[in-house]
């Protein structure tokens, strides 16, 4: 241990039973870029804000959507750091699956694993817990599924849902647009659209990122094929 | 006019000594108790070298072993019982091999370790016993034979010769049964059981062994410690064969198939225990 | 000596027409001593599931011990069956973990995946190379002769009581020339609705 000082756990209980480290670390996130994610019968997308500060930033170099198996992948809310550790420990955690088993890791197997890394960070010492809520999508046993990731280790699972920035009324949204038989190409629209409920500025390719996952895998959309979306969009 | 007249040589084969090459060649073609022995000096010491290569890995030879013979001296006679099964390694090469020879009518061998160099050493045994016959004008004592196996095998001790045979017969004196292996013992006695399976076939024939058996105990008392012996040795199976040596000369009593036998025994068991009870 | 034929021991499994098959000898020994005529090296690891693990009797029960403890913590974890492919994945790579002080077993895994039902036969050396051939799978010290007899005997789609016969047929003949496999078998023959299991009466010597 580096230091003893520091070797106990930073997340300890309140004297009113809560977890307030835990609490910062979803306030981190609520007040991360906006996300969205949907499920559609034959497929789900997962979308998110990806604005940039400044016109000389180069977009399309950085991903926030990421694969993390052929039929599984990835966005947040928060910090970006924190969601790059965890990008890579769950693709590490897909190979090993594979390289036992023979066979691709199941998304629920991937999200209770990446969940309990994010647990573990809530109650080992000398860390802090992560500044991240994950929304994981992906395809096996010929459907789709989409997940939710908290900081304190819990996990969802959804047929829509937003996080980050004004997530309430992107829930709201979602709540009022969502249907059962919604096909993929609808719900890539509906997301994008949850996203501009609360979007500031003008929407175009280069600001958002969205991910689809169906039965032929996960891939992230190019920016002319998020246009093509864009402009079905008054 | 042949070749080696034009040549001047026609007096070439005396020069090589061809017969000399004959005889060092093929010496058991002529006398059968000397063979072959190893090309190099002091062979006895030095025949382990031969059953090395190059890296000193020792050689190994799978010829066949695993056996279970045993004989028995009771008021009746002598009983011999074996099994047939030849292996070589773990694999079966046979399961119908006789290991008893019948060198003549008042005469039996049986045969344990290395199979040919029991059949071998038991057929020239059979012709020095033929020649005393017919030299002597009478039949070869039990201990005469055995003492002649004995000496033969003696000859090559050290050199790997791997044998242990039980020899019955009915002599001037009457039954006999002597034990005579490749190490050079020789002994008589009333109970032996030889080979692989001997440890389990002696454990049967002790329990039931006495002297004042009915033949068809002793043929059954002999059945019996060769299956059992059989059902617990790997190395040991096929076929039961039973002879009997009498005053008349040997009887080949039965064989058996080891699996006949087998659920023969096991009803037969099973009756008994419903009986019990 | 090989320390793979201490306890001596042999194993087929063969494919049918929408059925799988392993059978076994069921002979424990100590060399050429013949201790036990009732010993297990197949065991059920689901439903349709088989695994064989000739070889060293100790190892045998180690690895299945080992594997039944993978296996139940992966149906428990993802609350589904292991499917014959996934488990032989596994087991391969549990083998390999060993790599430079194995387990002497040489397993053979039949079943049918989930599901589908489709037959599934593979075997592995010790160190977990598996092979999944179309027809049949050998193991343990008669496997010389069991590849002549399967050779001889097996076709493509045999029904379940042709493959019952064609297995036993196998096993009884190749094992009566191994001095230290044979005294009894047993066969299963797996189905979509039924297993059947069926002991032999064989040579005893």
């Amino acid at each position: 241990m580096a230091s003893e000082r520091y070797s106990f756990s930073l997340t300890t209980f309140s004297p009113s039973g809560k977890l307030v480290q835990i609490e910062y670390a979803l306030a981190a996130v609520a007040a991360g870029a906006p996300s969205v994610g949907i499920k559609a019968s034959n497929g789900v997308v997962i979308a998110t804000e990806n604005k940039h500060k400044s016109i000389l930033y180069d977009e399309h170099s950085v991903h926030k959507v990421e694969m993390i198996t052929k039929h599984i992948g990835m966005i947040y809310s928060g910090m970006g750091p924190d969601y790059r550790l965890l990008v890579k420990q769950a693709r590490k955690m897909a190979q090993q699956y594979y390289l036992v088993y023979q066979e691709p890791i199941p998304t629920v197997q991937l999200v209770q694993r990446v969940a309990a890394v994010m647990q573990e960070y809530t109650q080992s010492g000398g860390v802090r817990p992560f500044g991240v809520s994950l929304l994981i999508c992906g395809w096996d046993s010929d459907r789709p599924y989409l997940f939710q990731c908290d900081p304190s280790g819990a996990y969802f699972a959804w047929k829509a849902t937003a996080m980050g920035k004004n997530y309430i009324n992107g829930k709201t949204f979602l709540e009022k647009r969502y249907s059962e038989d919604l096909e993929l190409d609808d719900a890539v629209h509906t997301a994008i659209l949850t996203l501009k409920e609360s979007f500031e500025g003008q929407m175009t390719a280069d600001n958002i990122e969205v991910g689809i996952c169906d039965a032929s895998g996960f891939r992230r959309l190019d920016p002319s094929h998020v246009k093509d979306y864009l402009a079905n969009i008054p | 006019m042949s070749l080696a007249d034009i040549c001047n040589i026609s007096d070439y084969d005396s020069n090589r000594g061809t017969k000399n090459d004959f005889h060092q060649m093929c010496t058991n073609f002529t006398s059968n108790m000397s063979l072959g022995v190893p090309p190099f000096a002091n062979a006895v010491a030095n025949i382990g070298n031969m059953a090395k290569d190059d890296s000193g890995r020792s050689i190994k030879i799978n010829f066949d072993h695993g056996t279970t013979t045993l004989g028995f001296m009771y008021k009746g006679g002598v009983v011999l019982a074996v099994d047939s099964r030849a292996t070589g390694g773990q694999f079966i090469g046979s399961q119908t091999m006789k290991k008893i020879v019948e060198i003549n009518d008042f005469l039996l061998g049986t045969l344990a370790g290395g199979a040919a160099d029991c059949v071998y050493w038991d057929r020239v045994l059979a012709k020095q016993c033929r020649m005393y016959e017919l030299r002597n004008r009478e039949r070869i004592s039990v201990a005469a034979a055995s003492k002649l196996m004995a000496n033969m095998v003696y000859n090559y001790k050290g050199m790997g010769l791997s044998m242990g045979m039980m020899l019955a017969g009915w002599d001037k004196r009457g039954p006999q049964l002597y034990y005579v292996d490749s190490d050079g013992t020789r002994t008589p006695g009333k109970v032996f059981s030889v080979g692989s399976g001997s440890i389990y076939a002696m454990g049967v024939l002790d329990s039931g062994y006495k002297w004042d058996l009915t033949d068809d105990e002793a043929y059954d008392l002999g059945r019996r410690s060769i299956y059992h012996a059989t059902h617990r040795d790997a190395y040991s199976g096929g076929i039961v064969r039973v002879y009997h040596m009498k005053e008349t000369g040997w009887v080949h009593i039965d064989n058996n198939d080891c699996n006949d036998l087998h659920y023969k025994y096991k009803a037969e068991k099973e009756d008994l225990e419903n009986t019990i009870i | 000596m090989s320390i793979l034929a201490y306890n001596g021991g042999a194993m087929v499994a063969m494919k049918g027409e929408n059925c799988v098959s392993i059978a076994t000898d069921r002979r424990f020994g100590i060399q050429a001593q013949t201790i036990a005529t009732n010993f297990e090296k197949v065991f059920q690891m689901g439903p349709h599931l088989y695994v064989g693990l000739p070889g060293l009797a100790t190892d045998t029960q180690t690895v299945m011990e080992k594997l039944r403890f993978r296996k139940n913590l992966y149906e428990l974890k993802e609350n589904r069956l292991m499917s014959p492919k996934v488990f032989a994945a596994m087991l391969s790579n549990l083998l390999y973990e060993k790599r430079f002080g194995p387990f002497f077993v040489e397993p053979v895994v039949a079943g049918l995946m989930p599901k589908t039902y489709e037959p599934y036969i593979c075997n592995m050396d010790l160190i977990g190379c598996i092979n999944p051939p179309n027809d049949f799978v050998v193991g343990g010290t008669a496997s010389a002769q069991l590849y002549g007899m399967c050779e001889a005997l097996w076709e493509p789609n045999l029904g379940p009581e042709d493959l019952f016969e064609t297995t036993s047929q196998a096993l009884i003949n190749a094992f009566d020339r191994d001095a230290i496999s044979g005294w009894g078998a047993t066969v299963y023959i797996i189905e979509k609705d039924k297993v059947t299991i069926k002991n032999l009466k064989t040579r005893m010597d």
